[in-house]
């Protein structure tokens, strides 16, 4: 990096700092430091106006390409832009789903209608999108899904039966992309299994769409069941080919362990940095024990950040690209349990303190970390077989 | 920060490799190990030929001029070939002391005599990395006399030179240059667990030197000695990386072979989960090293670079003992015997854990920067 690049990206950060100290305030006020949702101050409402804003101030679509009315930042500036959100204590994004998974694939993937209606919406914040991938018996083995989509013959309008679960958000959102098989597969691809899906883009709000809030481990319900019966969506709305859904739902994974990891370390940063204080105001920072834990999860996060650093790049090699997730969320998980250590007896009761609530949160929302995106176990085999040739 | 490779650095790492396979291959490790005291003298010629030892010396003293990020390449190859050569005692953890001394009229000529000789100069450092102030000066005339003990020396038994801290008789510190060949000076070679390293007790009795011999002393040398403990501490993890991915390469290579229950035992998830651990553990930890490489060439902060040392030799050293006893765990039966590899790596590993202060050692020193107030950078 040279100086005159670093001077901007210092005039750069300052600018954010600047926007969140004048907007993250008044009625947004309750949302500082807010996670999601079930965190103290968090709501979804007020979350949504939060997105508009953001988009009014041009933070929305910031990697984006400009003719799809984005900035195309460079990646460091979109670094830094996290960076600060967390530290200025921008609240969990209700926005990212659309934003970080959908709009990436769709500008890959869909046709210029498809952007030209939906690109827009999710930029300004005023369309918000739910994940319908996982099902009952297809988790980690997402080619086992059994949704079914098929044209209606009357009207050319998709017809959709089946259910998803771990649906997040989906009680708060305008639009689901369903991923499901159709009998209208027509390309050849080499696995059976993968083929002869296709990915839909479907309307949440209408009768044959119903969406049960699950309990979750944090006692609040962020995920969703969600049951198509009989769902319907405009025949046109498929992204990518039918019968290849599997590629387009796979570059959209793609998008989740990438990009939308940027603003995570910052997130980590906050975290660590508030068991840190905690550490040493309730005297646990004397505890030789804790202090090498601390030491460790502080290290280990600059680990994680060299390491995201090195594989960053687009000819990094699939050895080096292939840990991340199983490194970053067992990081995670490791500092939920140190959170609850440096609470001590403290983190058996209910607490009131956002900052402390905090860090319960942590702990239990921690545990889904090494779970979703691909499970721990499935990360292991992946890394065996694909990156050291392990045999099958 | 870019922790990418140039493509100077790529041919650095890739000819490293392809030049010690060749030499250093463990049957030849063995021999050396088992018959020359764990110096590979061929070998250590040619590496000095091939100017090696003089990739992060300054142009004006003779060396390439490059840095931190292109010697770690170097020393990851040392550690994954197990090479017998005193490349981490007699280029990494002298480096900083020839770089700061080329940059005085009087040290110029000491760097050009000494570093870009051949010669294997080592540090009388402890085994955790402190500088020993036990030993004495004494002033006789115009000579100094020096007396004292210096343990478990790395590379002692095959130095040329020894550098020695020792306590001036102003009550100061100085570093000393004292030959191998000196009068009064003793080295008695010690016997090592890990073989492919050499370690020797370094005694002096009424050592007549002069006044020249003093390379650096006072607060001088307290700054350089913290400088010279972390960025040695990055080169041992380098070396560290290097080990546990060797551990690792052995461990997938005989799974992959071994058959057990009518299929090989590299099919078993129980053993895949293992070697994919062992890759975490080895990309994590190379990812560390790198940005420590990055830091130490280009940072001017003092305690930045002690974090990242501290970063880097904890990833390094834990993959390198995870990933060893992992190896000799996936090998079965044939793990346990002599005759397979991966009690070699295990071995260094362990050695290597103890050099330059232990992982909890330097954990607590980043405990004490991040939790009590008023940390001063320990000198």
């Amino acid at each position: 990096m040279n100086m005159q690049e670093s001077e901007i990206n210092e005039a750069f950060r300052a600018e954010v700092r600047e926007w969140m100290a004048q907007h993250l305030t008044g009625k947004f006020a309750p949302l500082k430091h807010a996670s999601g949702l079930g965190a103290e101050g968090y709501d979804a409402q007020l979350a949504k106006e939060w997105e508009r804003e953001l988009a009014k101030g041009g933070w929305t679509g910031l990697g984006w390409d400009t003719q799809y009315g984005g900035r195309n930042a460079p990646l460091s500036q979109q670094v830094i832009f996290h960076e600060e959100y967390v530290r200025s204590g921008g609240p969990g994004r209700i926005g990212h789903i659309g934003e970080t998974l959908l709009a990436p694939t769709l500008m890959a993937f869909g046709s210029a209608e498809q952007k030209a209606r939906f690109l827009p919406g999710i930029l300004a914040g005023t369309d918000y999108w739910a994940q319908g991938y996982s099902e009952p018996g297809a988790g980690s083995d997402l080619a086992a899904i059994r949704t079914k989509a098929n044209r209606d013959p009357a009207t050319g309008e998709w017809v959709i039966h089946g259910q998803k679960v771990w649906t997040s958000w989906a009680h708060e959102s305008e639009w689901v992309f369903v991923l499901a098989r159709t009998e209208e597969a027509s390309v050849p691809v080499a696995s059976a299994r993968h083929a002869g899906m296709v990915l839909l883009l479907v309307p949440i709000k209408q009768a044959g769409v119903e969406v049960r809030p699950i309990r979750q481990i944090t006692g609040t319900s962020e995920f969703n069941e969600v049951f198509f019966d009989g769902a319907r969506t405009d025949g046109a709305l498929h992204l990518g080919p039918v019968g290849d859904g599997w590629k387009v739902a796979m570059y959209l994974l793609g998008c989740e362990r990438g990009a939308s990891t940027l603003g995570q370390q910052a997130h980590f940063r906050y975290e660590l940095d508030l068991i840190i204080d905690l550490a040493k105001r309730n005297g646990t920072a004397r505890d030789p024990l804790i202090r090498q834990r601390i030491a460790k999860a502080d290290m280990g996060l600059q680990t994680l950040r060299a390491h995201a650093l090195r594989s960053s790049r687009e000819d990094t090699p699939f050895r080096v690209a292939s840990v991340s997730k199983y490194a970053w969320s067992n990081w995670h998980r490791d500092l939920g349990e140190l959170a609850m250590d440096v609470l001590g007896e403290q983190g058996e009761l209910e607490l009131k303190d956002p900052a402390l609530a905090a860090l319960q949160q942590l702990w239990l929302v921690s545990r889904a970390d090494t779970i979703y995106a691909g499970t721990n176990e499935i990360q292991l085999n992946l890394m065996a077989e694909r990156a050291l040739g392990m045999p099958r | 920060m870019d922790l990418s490779l140039n493509e100077e650095q790529k041919m650095i790492a890739e000819s490293a490799a392809v030049f010690l396979q060749e030499k250093s291959t463990t049957a030849q490790v063995r021999k050396v190990s088992e018959t020359e005291g764990g110096l590979d003298r061929a070998l250590w010629q040619e590496v000095v030929d091939m100017g090696w030892c003089s990739v992060a010396l300054p142009e004006a003293a003779g060396g390439m001029g490059l840095g931190w990020r292109e010697l770690v390449l170097l020393q990851e190859q040392m550690g994954y070939h197990l090479a017998c050569v005193p490349f981490f005692d007699a280029v990494i953890a002298v480096t900083p002391l020839w770089k700061a001394l080329s940059m005085s009229e009087k040290g110029l000529p000491v760097v050009e005599r000494l570093a870009a000789s051949g010669q294997i100069c080592v540090l009388g450092m402890t085994v955790r990395g402190e500088l020993p102030a036990a030993a004495t000066v004494t002033v006789d005339g115009d000579t100094l006399v020096l007396n004292g003990q210096w343990n478990q020396v790395g590379s002692g038994s095959h130095a040329d030179v020894f550098l020695l801290p020792a306590t001036l008789p102003c009550g100061s510190l100085g570093l000393l240059e004292v030959s191998a060949k000196a009068q009064g000076l003793s080295v008695q070679a010690l016997t090592t667990v890990d073989a492919t390293r050499s370690s020797a007790n370094v005694a002096a009795v009424n050592v007549s030197l002069t006044g020249a011999a003093v390379l650096v002393h006072g607060d001088a040398l307290k700054k350089l000695w913290a400088q010279t403990r972390n960025l040695a501490a990055i080169g041992l993890a380098a070396e560290q990386v290097g080990v546990a991915d060797r551990a690792l390469n052995l461990a997938v290579n005989y799974t992959k072979e071994r058959q057990q229950f009518g299929k090989a035992v590299g099919s078993f998830q129980g053993v895949k989960h293992r070697a994919a651990q062992m890759l975490v553990k080895v990309e994590t930890a190379r990812s560390a090293v790198y940005a420590a490489a990055f830091i130490a060439d280009t940072a001017g902060d003092a305690s930045d670079l002690t974090y990242f040392a501290a970063q880097a030799r904890t990833d390094a050293a834990e993959a390198a003992l995870f990933s060893t006893r992992e190896s000799i765990q996936l090998h079965g039966g044939v793990g346990f015997t002599w005759e397979f590899d991966p009690h070699l790596f295990f071995r260094r590993a362990q050695a290597a854990s103890q050099r330059l202060g232990t992982v909890e050692q330097w954990r607590e020193q980043v405990a004490a920067r991040l939790l009590d107030e008023s940390v001063t950078e320990a000198a």
